[in-house]
């Protein structure tokens, strides 16, 4: 449905590109994770898509039609939930919504009808003559997300939408965003929370420094490095674990502990069978695939962005 | 229809936004209504004075014919005299009497022996803040009295055939305000004045408004949902041309019903041109709202729109002639408030509403003002697609 290709983008006066040569592509019933530390790109990318910047290199195609010409025809087919509270605070839940829904064309039957079916999606039919300002941090996302959904948007834009809130209103997001996608919808969703894009998210785009770093569906990502075993033993016998380990794998000193990607010939039981025979003690043993975060610090290092 | 349907709820959000700020309805509202008011109440006497109104006494120590004579004719032009206090000395010097006209001792011998020695006098003794204008007009007026007491004294010397009464009639002398219309009250003055003032108020309303639209991520949203910025700005125009409108039509109420029952002079519409009088006011309005535009694509933060916009608002208010009116700054001055479009609107204003002027009259003040709009609303454009 989107299709990135070769995106650049550099802010005036900026020495680096904010974006260099990104692609991407995000389908219909999918949920597309977009990562990366701040500074990556990601506010860059959405403010393109969201029509508020104008591209200067490569191009953006909704449905193969240049993005310029989609949005022209019909800007409410893609809807952006932003990281800010993006309504008006004195007025009330309703009163945003008629707003926003009058803004894009919407009127009379019609218009009260989407309401109250966004209203339902979200869960704030209770909330509806409450004043903005007056929210909780979660109603608050929620009205954000039912804003969202008043032009029956087909690409969906979350950015960072579950910052500040309780893990009810959490979970809650993450099960709408799941539904909107499994509704057909094309979601794109950023967050700093690896747990919630894992959660989620059907492929992952990692960016750093406007580049994409790694791409691809999920599964693939995390288990491309491999099974993986994390192994401490008692007595601090790390110099003897490691050449112990070494047949199995490649394994790294981990903290007071080895890191083991083992072998695909090799199993978990055979390398707990050769500590044992070896008399050392394992102490603490942690075995499975690579998470999202790790895979993601490893992409991205450790280094502070700000 | 769809854009019809977007314009609508554009206005609307702004209309709520407005109604839901409090302190931003107070000063469109509210202010301007306790300046026409207090300042009409306050300047009052500087169309009707209150000089027949003053506390006065009377120390006649002569007794004479030509004294009593003009006890006699103080009191009918300034009204009745209260009764002397025996410390009227200390009364006068405090203020709680205004003066004591004194009568000195052999006065009537001066009055009827003009040729005489000059020894006794009428003394008008005034309290130590009396008012310069006050003073001056008592003094004259004293002086005007004495003279035709003698003068009097005069005629009636020469052979009997004179009619002195007729000689002394009243004299050639009249003196009025050429006003077309109605006559000027301190209302007539102060209803436009803070009506222009309140107008140019929406300044920091619209600019408030504007920042949190923009520092809340709703401008984004709705560019985001194919809002133009020329569409965002006629949208931000119209609600408040209404607003102005709504605000002159209170102050006018204001003015004809409120005035007079707390003790003021009505304003009065008699003879005012309708057409001239709309045009003004829109034209008024579409300046006020263009500017507050600009200032509101200028600011970034809360804090910048809660001070830029009164700053901007007083100043203008001080040199066009709204606080401090026109006729009592020197020339530079004056120079300077005809640069102002606050001044322009009263001007205009003052035309319609004092000297009955039509739509021909008012043209140039109306032109100005459009002139000043279009450059604003141009302004904010280039400014406001910066921003978004």
């Amino acid at each position: 449905m989107l299709a990135i290709r070769e995106l650049g983008f550099r802010y005036p006066a900026a020495s680096v590109a904010a974006l260099d040569n990104v692609s991407f592509n995000a389908v219909r019933g999918e949920v597309l994770g977009l990562l990366g530390p701040n500074g990556a790109g990601k506010t860059t990318l959405i403010a393109h898509l969201a029509g508020l910047l104008t591209i200067q290199q490569g191009e953006i195609t909704l449905d193969a039609q240049p993005l310029a010409v989609t949005r022209a025809a019909k800007p409410t087919r893609i809807a952006v939930a932003p990281q800010e509270y993006a309504f008006y605070p004195t007025l009330t839940v309703n009163e945003n919504l008629a707003c926003f829904a009058g803004v894009g064309g919407l009127s009379g039957a019609v218009s009260k009808a989407r309401i109250a079916e966004c209203l339902a999606f979200s869960q704030l039919e209770r909330h509806a003559g409450v004043r903005a300002d007056y929210l909780s941090g979660g109603l608050k996302r929620r009205l954000n997300l039912a804003i969202a959904l008043l032009h029956r948007p087909e690409l969906l834009l979350f950015d960072e939408p579950t910052v500040g809130v309780d893990p009810q209103s959490r979970a809650f997001l993450l099960e709408a965003v799941k539904k909107l996608a499994q509704e057909g919808c094309a979601v794109i969703y950023t967050s700093h929370y690896m747990e919630e894009v894992e959660a989620i998210a059907d492929c992952v785009v990692i960016l750093d420094q406007g580049r994409v770093l790694k791409q691809g569906a999920l599964n693939e990502l995390l288990g491309a490095d491999g099974t993986q075993l994390q192994l401490a033993v008692a007595g601090g016998e790390v110099e003897r674990l490691l050449a112990l380990l070494a047949p199995f794998g490649s394994v790294v000193r981990q903290g007071l502990g080895v890191q083991l990607t083992l072998d695909a010939r090799n199993s978990y039981a055979t390398v707990i069978a050769a500590v044992d025979a070896a008399g050392l003690v394992v102490s603490h043993a942690r075995f499975g695939h690579t998470d999202l975060e790790q895979l993601f610090m490893s992409l991205t290092r450790r280094s502070l962005r700000d | 229809m769809a854009r019809l349907n977007m314009f609508l709820a554009l206005m609307k959000k702004e209309l709520l936004a407005l109604s839901r700020d409090i302190h931003g309805m107070a000063a469109l509202f509210l202010m301007p209504m306790v300046f026409i008011v207090v300042m009409s109440m306050a300047l009052k006497d500087v169309y009707s004075p209150t000089i027949t109104k003053l506390a006065y006494a009377v120390l006649n120590q002569d007794q004479g014919e030509a004294a009593k004579r003009l006890v006699e004719r103080w009191v009918k032009e300034r009204g009745d005299a209260k009764a002397l206090p025996e410390n009227w000395r200390d009364e006068v010097r405090s203020g709680r009497l205004k003066y004591v006209l004194l009568i000195e001792s052999g006065f009537t011998s001066v009055v009827d022996n003009p040729g005489g020695a000059e020894g006794a006098k009428a003394r008008l003794l005034t309290e130590p803040g009396l008012d310069n204008g006050m003073f001056e007009t008592n003094r004259m007026r004293l002086v005007a009295m004495v003279t035709r007491l003698r003068a009097e004294a005069m005629l009636a010397g020469l052979p009997g055939n004179l009619d002195a009464a007729a000689l002394m009639g009243d004299a050639p002398v009249a003196a009025e305000r050429m006003a077309a219309g109605a006559h000027p009250t301190a209302v007539q003055q102060n209803v436009p004045a803070w009506l222009v003032f309140g107008m140019f108020f929406v300044v920091a309303s619209i600019a408030g408004l504007f920042v949190e639209e923009r520092s809340c991520g709703a401008l984004a949203r709705l560019r985001g949902l194919g809002v133009q910025p020329w569409q965002l700005i006629v949208s931000k125009v119209v609600p408040y041309l209404l607003v102005n409108g709504v605000q002159a039509t209170l102050m006018l109420a204001v003015g004809i019903w409120l005035m007079p029952v707390i003790g003021g002079e009505g304003l009065s519409l008699e003879g005012v041109h309708w057409d001239a009088l709309l045009l003004m006011l829109f034209a008024i309005s579409l300046a006020a709202v263009s500017l507050a535009l600009a200032v509101a694509s200028l600011v970034n933060t809360h804090a910048q729109a809660a001070t830029l916009g009164p700053i901007l608002n007083v100043l203008m208010a001080a040199l066009g002639g709204i606080m401090v009116p026109l006729f009592v700054m020197p020339t530079v001055m004056r120079n300077i408030a005809a640069f102002s479009p606050m001044n322009w609107g009263l001007e205009g204003l003052l035309d319609v509403l004092l000297r009955s002027g039509d739509i021909a009259s008012v043209v140039s003040e109306a032109g100005r003002l459009a002139v000043f709009a279009v450059l604003m609303l141009a302004l904010s454009f280039v400014l406001f697609r910066r921003r978004v």
